[in-house]
């Protein structure tokens, strides 16, 4: 008998660790609900555990009806790759599905993980308020390889709102002005009440898609799920 | 247990096998976490805390198409496993222990100058791993030193 005593011992710890990898796999993919409609203007305070939703920045920067039946929100950084990496998957998903989903963005810039994070929300939040912002959105991200490693990016930001054609002066002095800092403050600060800790998170209707949904191929079948269950 | 043995040096030894099962049981937890991590994709989205997902969403990060976190957890599991037959007398056990341990040793420096180097980032689940490993090595070598010769 005592000789088995090592084996139960390994057979038990195995037991645990399958257990608890099993646990922590669930606890991580389950979809967190987010009560609707979420314009109340209730304080974020700290961020950390999900709160009563409050409003982001107003008005949100939105890409398609806003009676569509599938309302995506992305929290999203410019300097993420995974975000960068979603971009193409949203552009390609609005082709796909039209005016049936319509795309909202926050901007949620990672700092101090990433450094350029605030200078590349505020570009496209300043290019936003010439009426620019999903030009400039779309050029952070097909871009980011090229800025992202650079130390001074201003110029080359500077650079994209010239080909957009804004005015640089109202530019410069957007990027660096509250009205561009707040924006990005309510954003974060509604992604905060949200309970969102990384980016990119996806909302559509009020929950999070999991983020192992957010491949084409398995946000397809989410949205077309939710349209299904829409009609 | 180890020889059944109360000389000091036995002793010493059933001591270091204890420790061995404990920091092998922190570097399964950890990896474990990471592997969880990995499969759901919660360590490919980027974080407030800089470092992981670059570190986690290299190509570095998977081998031979496992996530390296899985393979790191079987590592601990077997250092874990093999320590605990070890501590209740099976010889050839503590004899299989050494060469895993400096395996994974070589391996976590490895992966160090990747993370310094390569993708110049730090995750620090990594680096937790990497610590146990070399906690498990100097374990390991004080073991061997103070073995009792059979």
């Amino acid at each position: 008998m005592k000789r088995l005593i090592p084996f139960i011992i390994i057979l038990l710890v195995l037991g645990a660790a399958v257990a608890s990898a099993y646990y922590l796999k669930r606890s991580s993919t389950n979809v967190q609900p987010v009560t609707r409609p979420v314009n109340s203007s209730s304080p974020s305070g700290s961020p950390g555990a999900p709160q009563t939703p409050v409003a982001g920045a107003e008005p949100a920067h939105v890409l398609g009806p806003k009676s569509a039946p599938v309302q995506l929100e992305e929290f999203g950084d410019y300097e993420c790759p995974p975000c960068g990496l979603l971009h193409p998957i949203l552009v390609q998903m609005r082709k796909e599905f039209g005016d049936k989903i319509a795309i909202t963005f926050r901007e949620f810039p990672l700092v101090p993980a990433h450094q350029h994070a605030i200078a590349a929300a505020s570009s496209a939040e300043a290019a936003g308020l010439q009426g620019k912002f999903w030009e400039m959105h779309d050029l952070l991200y097909e871009n980011q390889k090229v800025w992202h490693e650079t130390f001074d990016v201003r110029p080359i930001f500077e650079g994209y709102a010239k080909q957009l054609g804004l005015d640089m002066d109202r530019f410069k002095q957007d990027v660096n002005g509250d009205a561009v800092a707040q924006r990005i403050f309510l954003d974060g600060k509604r992604g905060h009440s949200l309970g969102v800790k990384g980016t990119p998170t996806v909302f559509m209707n009020g929950r999070e898609v999991p983020f192992e949904s957010l491949p084409a191929e398995k946000l397809r079948v989410v949205i077309e799920n939710e349209l299904k269950g829409s009609r | 247990m180890i020889s059944g043995s109360s000389s000091p040096a036995a002793k010493r030894q059933k001591l270091l096998h204890i420790l061995i099962v404990l920091f092998s049981l922190c570097g399964l937890a950890d990896s474990i976490y990471l592997t969880v991590e990995h499969i759901t994709g919660q360590s490919v989205r980027c974080t407030i805390v800089a470092g992981c997902s670059e570190v986690l969403s290299s190509s570095y990060a998977v081998v031979g198409g496992y996530p390296l976190a899985s393979i790191g957890a079987l590592a601990y599991f077997t250092v874990f496993s093999l320590a605990i037959l070890a501590l209740f007398g099976y010889r050839i056990a503590g004899t299989l222990l050494l060469p895993l341990v400096l395996a994974m040793c070589l391996v976590s420096l490895y992966l160090i100058y990747l993370q310094a180097f390569v993708i110049h980032a730090f995750c620090q689940f990594c680096l937790f791993s990497a610590a146990t490993t070399f906690m498990l090595t100097v374990l390991m070598l004080a073991l061997w030193k103070t073995r009792v010769p059979s």
